[in-house]
């Protein structure tokens, strides 16, 4: 967060818009502190739903999309770090993220369309995963699930967040967000089975950023 | 580690368990709103007042049909239902004829209505952004009309 403010203030454009969406249904208790914490002048949402991730059919996060002066989405769906972080040191660091897409969007904000990271209508466009009916009715059961948890009621929260699972088993999203519920929360034993599971069919838990091709 | 993965795990979970509506009501989930309608139909489906249509998912019943800027549905006798001399509009059989998924919780008189296809179409077509509503931390209702003319990042994050 403190990150994405120092580059905000960088740009300093009138015209660039930063939009931050918490992916949370533990809602302004869970994320607004962190916001806080950061003390952004850039737009900030707490996005209980996630309805910016269903609306752009991301499937983790953090997951961007870039959108020009008319609405045209130039890139979209990958994973979207600020800086590097790491937590611990020497051999048990854990370092994650990067620090080339921040200047990749400096140059975006500064050169418009002229930018050599702004991807044609193609390229985007293949990029944008593919809804399908499955992936529409699990935001459905996920949303349900979410007003169950609102109101307390614990036995319907897991069926239907199940149910959004099950019917959209790509979303990491989805699972980690019910992982929040258990004592070992989204980082425990149960998130590294995932993240095998994964690896083991193949699959990309988020696009990897690739600014080259 | 473990406290960047997993902050404020106390606040997760509150089941603090109240009513979702009053008595006889029913609620309808869409892109992030949640709208109580005090009077439904019975039977099968989803039966609401047509003066309930625009708040439930911003299509108005005109002389052409059930529309939304430039998609107009034809009505019918599905969609249209006579019960009792009242008249209903049929939401289910309209999403139905839309392919527009839902998920129903019949007992708790909940109905959660996943996005229209046909209003997504456009961003896999040509790459024009879909539109979204969402109400930033301030209040302020954010939509995507809200950033014509200004280049946009958005980005996604979680305190999981």
């Amino acid at each position: 967060m403190p990150v994405w403010q120092h580059i905000y203030e960088e740009l300093n454009d009138p015209n660039f818009v930063l939009i931050s969406a918490a992916q949370d249904t533990g809602g302004e208790a869970v994320a607004g502190p962190i916001f806080d914490a950061a003390n952004p002048t850039y737009i900030q949402v707490i996005d209980e739903d996630h309805v910016i991730s269903s609306a752009f059919n991301f499937v983790n996060v953090p997951s961007a999309a870039w959108i020009d002066e008319e609405g045209r989405i130039v890139r979209i769906d990958e994973s979207t770090y600020a800086t590097t972080h790491q937590f611990g040191e020497g051999d048990a660091a854990f370092v994650f993220g990067n620090d080339i897409y921040a200047p990749a969007l400096k140059d975006w904000v500064t050169k418009g369309a002229s930018s050599r990271y702004v991807e044609s209508a193609d390229k985007v466009t293949g990029k944008i995963r593919q809804y399908t009916d499955e992936q529409l009715r699990a935001d459905a059961a996920f949303r349900l699930a979410n007003l169950f948890r609102a109101h307390g009621q614990e036995g319907k929260v897991e069926q239907y967040w199940k149910l959004a699972q099950s019917l959209n088993p790509d979303s990491v999203n989805f699972v980690r967000q019910d992982m929040t519920l258990t004592t070992e929360g989204s980082g425990g034993e149960s998130f590294f089975k995932l993240v095998g599971e994964f690896a083991s069919q193949g699959k990309e838990m988020s696009r990897p950023l690739n600014l080259d091709d | 580690m473990a406290d960047a993965f997993a902050a404020y795990p106390d606040l997760r979970h509150p089941f603090e368990e109240r009513p979702i509506h009053g008595a006889g009501h029913t609620t309808v989930l869409y892109q992030g709103k949640t709208i109580c309608l005090t009077e439904t139909g019975t039977g099968d489906g989803l039966l609401i007042r047509p003066s309930d249509l625009k708040q439930v998912n911003g299509f108005e019943l005109k002389p052409e049909g059930a529309c939304f800027d430039a998609m107009c549905i034809p009505l019918n006798d599905q969609l249209l239902v006579k019960q009792d001399g009242q008249e209903w509009f049929n939401l289910t059989a309209f999403a139905d004829l839309l392919e527009q998924p839902y998920v129903a919780d019949v007992d708790s008189r909940v109905w959660s209505f996943a996005e229209i296809p046909a209003k997504r179409s456009n961003m896999l077509v040509d790459g024009l952004a879909p539109n979204f509503e969402v109400t930033d931390r301030k209040g302020n209702v954010v939509s995507l009309a809200d950033l014509k003319g200004k280049k946009a990042l958005i980005v996604t994050w979680s305190s999981w």
